[in-house]
């Protein structure tokens, strides 16, 4: 549960930057200025698509899954919790090498991107934990 | 153990369906305040806004770039290391000089707004001015945009150097000018004027009363520019 509410704040937080990028939002409201350079470098686009809206559909899809785990229909599906696990596992990997970017080749920081790889990291640790608990469970069923 | 797993499974589902009321209800609190959040910000996008019609006209600092005759003023507060005032300089500005500054149409004036979270824009700033002294402002002003890439790092100086350099300053003056640090105060005013006129971000443009703060296309800073010559031109002959 606690990984859906995660998923929907990391889901906001990249919709902000996805709307900038689009241009629904005039101006940042980062205050270094930090943001803008990172929004604006050759980085903040992946295939044709601004990374800001590649974190849009990877929230969505870690809330969808979070979510679905809490139903009925989909609670007992053993498979959720490990793919949520590698999923947040692939998340930290990628924001890992965002930061990296950001200190080290664009020189300017985004504070949503930092918040952005906190939630990351955060959902990891909540889906590692939940997938333990599941396949320990799993393990003690008769 | 049939009847074991049975009841497991009800336990599960009765946690599942009788539980997760309160976490429905923060998804659904939170769904409506990211949205409400959301589309609050995208409507102060809007970000266009006017200023009080008794704010004086910005004094003559800064640089300029035009006719003094030429009938209305653009202002632009920019910042050399904002990777977007970058992305206006050398995408919109070729052309709003070809077609509206060398046409006599309007006067552009740079002013400088290092913004406080950009380590390396003071020295640019201060090399655009040293450049200005030996005549060279807006040279100096396209290749330090042109070339955010190559300054914006720890130690700019030499970099900013080579540039001036490039673009034909004087190297003796030049370094005399930046070892001084005598245009800092000049820089330093520029950016209280744009406090003074609620600049927050950069770049952020003036077309009269008018604000944009955030970067603009050719074609919505001809429309702002337009309407502002139309507003002179009628008010030209009231003045006579």
């Amino acid at each position: 549960m606690l990984t859906a509410l995660v998923a929907l704040i990391g889901l906001f937080v990249a919709a902000y930057l996805a709307l900038y990028k689009a241009g629904y939002i005039g101006v940042l409201a980062c205050g270094t200025g930090g943001c803008e350079t990172v929004q604006l470098s050759k980085w903040s686009t992946l295939f044709g698509i601004s990374v800001a809206t590649w974190g849009v559909g990877y929230y969505a899809l870690v809330f969808g899954l979070a979510f679905a785990a809490t139903t009925e229909r989909f609670g007992a599906v053993k498979q959720i919790p490990l793919v949520l696990a590698v999923l947040t596992g692939w998340g930290v990997a990628f924001s890992a090498w965002l930061t990296y970017l950001e200190l080290f080749v664009i020189h300017a920081i985004c504070r949503y991107c930092v918040v952005s790889a906190v939630i990351a990291v955060l959902l990891f640790v909540l889906a590692f934990l939940d997938w333990r608990v599941s396949s320990r469970s799993s393990r003690t069923d008769p | 153990m049939e009847a074991k797993k049975t009841k497991t499974k009800a336990v599960a589902k009765a946690a599942k369906s009788g539980n997760n009321r309160p976490f429905y209800v923060a998804v659904g609190v939170l769904l409506v305040a990211g949205i409400a959040t959301l589309s609050y910000m995208s409507s102060q996008n809007k970000s266009i806004s006017y200023t009080d019609s008794i704010v004086t006209p910005i004094p003559n600092t800064g640089h300029v770039m035009g006719s003094d005759s030429a009938l209305v003023e653009v202002v632009e507060f920019g910042d050399f290391e904002c990777g977007v005032c970058g992305s206006f300089a050398t995408l919109t500005e070729p052309d709003v000089r070809a077609r509206l500054v060398m046409t006599g149409q309007i006067r552009f004036r740079f002013m400088d707004n290092p913004l406080s979270g950009h380590r390396y824009t003071w020295p640019a700033h201060m090399a655009a001015w040293c450049a200005g002294e030996q005549g060279k402002f807006w040279e100096m002003h396209d290749a330090i945009f042109q070339n955010q890439d190559r300054w914006v790092r720890p130690r700019p100086e030499k970099v900013l150097a080579n540039l001036a350099q490039s673009v034909g300053v004087g190297m003796e003056q030049y370094d005399a000018c930046m070892s001084s640090g005598k245009y800092r105060a000049q820089i330093q005013a520029n950016m209280e004027e744009g406090q003074r006129r609620g600049v927050g971000g950069t770049p952020t443009f003036f077309f009269g009363r008018k604000v944009i703060p955030t970067i603009v296309n050719y074609d919505t800073f001809k429309a702002n520019v337009d309407s502002l010559l139309k507003e002179a031109k009628a008010a030209a002959p009231k003045k006579k």
